[in-house]
């Protein structure tokens, strides 16, 4: 989360903001801000920190485990229409990659923008692909496993 | 259901930021990308 934090700007600039949520209560967000989260990035996380009372928003989302009562790490991206573009969901001993997300807030973006396609790696300034009927078949012509 | 390329379920929930606690929805955030993340509780290791 405070991983989050030190790329938050960068999100910022795609247009995109970050809501994290969990069934913890305001205050507890509140105190884990002051108590902890401060201490690893000035002033605590810069985003809003939500509460999902009684995993209400988890299960609309299909992540809240009823047995540990709490939701489990999944991570949903939504474009400016409210539509979900990405979902991922981790163990919960395992941490998540921001600048993976970053990169597919970017590609998601790249392909509303163009109406092409960003094979399997795609960063910014790398190749894109454009659908079209001649290139099934022949995509091994144009683009390899190295390139990803 | 939550599917790529479905609507996201709008929700509305009370949030701590910037030292404020304030009720947000989903729907707010209409017009920009959302990083929605849900984490399994505060005062975790990861």
């Amino acid at each position: 989360m405070t991983a989050v934090a030190a790329r938050y700007a960068e999100i910022k600039s795609l247009g995109a903001e970050v809501l994290a949520i969990s069934v913890d209560s305001p205050y507890t967000h509140k105190a884990w801000q002051e108590g902890e989260l401060s201490k690893m990035v000035p002033g605590g996380l810069p985003y809003p920190m939500l509460c999902d009372a009684g995993g209400r928003v988890g299960e609309l989302y299909e992540v809240y485990d009823e047995e540990g009562g709490v939701d489990i790490r999944g991570r949903f991206l939504i474009d400016p229409e409210g539509a979900v573009q990405a979902i991922e969901v981790l163990a919960p001993a395992v941490g998540r990659n921001v600048v993976e997300m970053i990169r597919q807030i970017k590609a998601c973006q790249y392909v509303q923008k163009t109406g092409e396609v960003t094979p399997s790696g795609w960063e910014p300034g790398k190749q894109s692909l454009k659908p079209e009927t001649e290139m099934a078949g022949k995509v091994c012509e144009i683009w390899a496993p190295e390139l990803a | 259901m939550v599917r790529v390329g479905k609507p996201a379920p709008d929700f509305e929930a009370k949030a701590y930021v910037n030292g404020e606690i304030k009720k947000i929805k989903l729907s707010d955030y209409r017009g920009q990308w959302v990083m929605l993340y849900f984490y399994p509780g505060d005062f975790t290791f990861v």
